[in-house]
């Protein structure tokens, strides 16, 4: 640690505690130069020793876990969004450049992070995804996806892809962008009209942000997966996931952009499907069975709205 | 004897004996700690017991700054480290130890986080290695710097900051500085994927990560170090520059892309190309501080909205520990991130390259972009010929200045002053 380094302030005595006079005297001179921090976690470092000799250990362990229920068929799970509070409209966005063509003929981008349907109260751009299955139907489709932009706008505002699958990065407009996605080092000059091919190599997890850093409104986000059993909303607020495996209990992850939980995890209060506020509800389908969920309400708390 | 006189002489010998103690450190100093990644550990809202986990895994795994341990499927040599690692000192033939400390850590700091007690007066800031993400590298865009990369960068410094050029070191000592750079990175991705982590866990799991290692080694940490390990075979081809090349058509080529919807350079580094474009973004690391910023405003500003009359106990639980965790992050961001600043595109009329001023340096960075900040990759939609034409006219603009700002454009004070 170098000498002038930010204190944790661990090292008052109990000398100082009693005498607080001594405390402001000290206080400077024994917590250094820097602002106080958040106290350090401490590590057990004789549980640490223990690890490291366990972990050096090249010889597998023997396995406890529990050999992965295996059921046969697939089934489909299908459900519908719905808004329980009143969305307001969408705010306009900034747009301050490339105005001839970003609003072309006084059109306004809109914010769409929540796109509530009017007459349905349907809430398009839910993502609903398995978060592990045992068995996976189908292969990486040989299609390739269009991911485009136009009017200075992703037209996906929420986009699913597999991992391997080959995503045409599109620009539609007469000017050129960049499409940035967060957290997977793609970052690609588009140029008017021209498009290039990327593959996801990893799962995003969550949902994960895309943005133009020549337009910096422009905002969507994008959802890899390995075994492709993700949905995202449409406009009316539905969702069809086939083809899950049958005979097991396959957990699912809820994700909407204004969410309020941790990662922006949807927790919903329906104790019926085992909701926990990490967004996750289970569900454990029979042989072609189409498990229809129903109305899925979601409060306005549940947006910070 | 006035009583109160010799009260006060007494409190003067405690104070000055008191001082003597505090001058001298309190009887040695405490041996140096990896500072855990505060932010994200307050970001995944991880409780005490979880962030102790996270310690005690990371201690396991990579040891201390005075004894740092290279388990063998980082691939890193642990007699460099050793070199490198632990506090300043030589031995009785001169071989100095302690390297980083003497050199790196007082902006870097100690754990690699870009929070030495300098950082916050530099700009650019330092780099914090523990993401995993670096600019100036030969390779593609997502894959880490190859060695020579990271020899070459601390050679060289990197000019219009304050990273220093370390030439008079001696290969060795270069060397093992590089090797713990990378081991402070790959312990820093390490850590993240491991606070990451508990929010994928199931909920049978209690909060607790797996102990085995085929988790803590074979999913949490060899990931990163492949990464590592594949970085010499991820050097980006670049065909030579035609040894003909008629330079003056190849600059006016450069211009024309410069300024078209193709390459689009124009938009960041401005009609002037003193970089006063789009001015306003951040890199990855000051942008992951402005978005938390976002969060925690966001969750202070709803909690204030909640009326707590006639709330549920649990909701109440919930009300409070979003308050706590609110008052957390502002002394976290406080003490454990640097204020964000925005990352002004290059002014290309200076002839500073950060990355190293050979035309190859400038083609990496228009073919890859520079992984981290807003610089896009021009790969795949830009030929290497179109390429080699922007390089050539980026190495043009240092000398002409003859009223290329445009009849349009005249320069403000500011834009002169960046000039």
């Amino acid at each position: 640690m170098p000498a002038c380094s930010r204190s944790d302030g661990q090292h008052h005595g109990p000398w100082v505690t009693a005498r607080p006079w001594l405390a402001v005297v000290l206080g400077p001179l024994l917590s250094g130069c820097g602002s106080d921090r958040v106290a350090n976690p401490v590590a057990d470092a004789g549980l640490a020793v223990e690890l490291r000799s366990a972990l050096a250990s090249t010889v597998a362990a023997t396995s406890d876990t529990d050999a992965a229920e295996s059921g046969t068929g697939w089934g489909s799970l299908k459900g519908r969004f719905v808004f329980a509070g009143t969305a307001g409209d969408p705010r306009a966005l900034v747009v301050d450049k490339d105005t001839e063509v970003c609003s072309k003929d006084g059109a306004k981008l809109l914010d769409r992070s929540l796109l509530v349907d009017a007459s349905s109260k349907g809430v398009a751009n839910v993502v609903v995804f398995a978060r592990k299955t045992g068995r996976v139907r189908n292969p990486v489709p040989e299609t390739t996806l269009v991911f485009d932009q136009k009017n200075c706008e992703f037209l996906a505002p929420v986009f699913a892809a597999r991992v391997g699958q080959s995503i045409d990065v599109r620009n539609s407009d007469p000017i050129g962008h960049n499409t940035n996605i967060a957290g997977s080092s793609f970052n690609q000059l588009i140029p008017a009209g021209a498009g290039t091919v990327y593959k996801a190599d990893v799962e995003t997890g969550m949902p994960t942000m895309v943005t133009c850093n020549i337009h910096p409104w422009m905002k969507a986000f994008v959802v890899f997966r390995k075994d492709g059993y993700v949905a995202v909303s449409a406009t009316d607020g539905t969702f069809t996931l086939p083809d899950l495996p049958a005979g097991e209990t396959v957990e699912l992850q809820v994700w909407h952009e204004r969410s309020t939980g941790p990662s922006g995890a949807l927790g919903l209060d329906r104790p019926d499907l085992k909701w926990t506020p990490k967004g996750r509800f289970q569900v454990r389908l029979e042989p072609d069975e189409v498990k229809d969920l129903g109305t899925l309400e979601i409060p306005a708390s549940a947006l910070g709205i | 004897m006035d009583p109160t006189n010799s009260h006060h002489r007494r409190h003067g010998a405690a104070l000055i004996a008191t001082l003597a103690i505090a001058a001298s450190g309190c009887g040695g100093v405490p041996p140096a700690w990896f500072r855990p990644n505060m932010v994200e550990s307050t970001k995944q809202r991880l409780t005490p017991a979880q962030e102790s986990q996270v310690a005690t895994v990371m201690l396991a795994l990579f040891g201390t700054p005075d004894q740092p341990v290279a388990m063998p499927e980082t691939g890193l040599d642990q007699a460099k480290l050793d070199l490198a690692a632990g506090p300043v000192h030589s031995d009785v033939t001169g071989k100095k130890n302690g390297l980083y400390r003497e050199h790196c850590a007082h902006c870097h700091g100690v754990t690699g986080d870009g929070l030495g007690p300098t950082a916050a007066f530099l700009n650019p800031y330092p780099r914090d290695y523990r993401p995993g993400v670096f600019k100036f590298k030969s390779t593609e865009r997502a894959d880490k710097p190859t060695r020579d990369d990271l020899v070459r960068i601390l050679h060289n410094g990197i000019p219009g900051t304050s990273m220093p050029s370390f030439a008079l070191l001696s290969d060795t000592q270069v060397d093992a500085l590089v090797e713990y750079v990378k081991y402070l990175s790959i312990r820093g991705e390490t850590e993240l994927n491991l606070m990451r982590a508990f929010f994928d866990l199931d909920d049978d799991a209690e909060g607790k990560l797996p102990q085995a290692r085929e988790f803590l080694v074979d999913e949490m940490l060899t990931p990163v170090a492949e990464k590592w390990r594949a970085a010499d075979d991820a050097r980006i081809a670049v065909p030579e520059m035609p040894a003909d090349i008629d330079l003056a058509a190849s600059i006016a080529k450069g211009k024309d892309l410069f300024y078209g919807d193709k390459a689009n350079c124009v938009k960041c580094h401005g009609v002037t190309g003193l970089g006063d474009g789009q001015a306003n973004d951040y890199d990855d690391w000051n942008k992951a501080i402005v978005e938390i910023k976002k969060e925690v405003t966001g969750t202070a500003e709803r909690a204030r909205e909640t009326k707590t009359s006639g709330m549920s106990a649990e909701a109440l639980a919930e009300h409070r520990a979003n308050l706590a965790w609110v008052d957390r992050f502002h002394h976290v961001l406080d003490g454990d991130a640097h204020r964000p600043r925005t990352i002004p595109p290059r002014n290309l009329r200076q002839g500073t390259y950060r990355g190293g001023r050979r035309p190859l340096d400038l083609y990496y960075r228009i073919h890859a972009g520079i992984n981290g900040a807003p610089m896009p990759a021009a790969k795949g939609t830009i030929p290497p010929e179109d390429i080699w034409h922007i390089v050539n006219y980026v190495r043009s603009l240092p000398y002409g200045f003859d009223g290329e700002l445009g009849a349009d454009r005249t320069t403000t004070a500011s834009t002169r002053d960046r000039f």
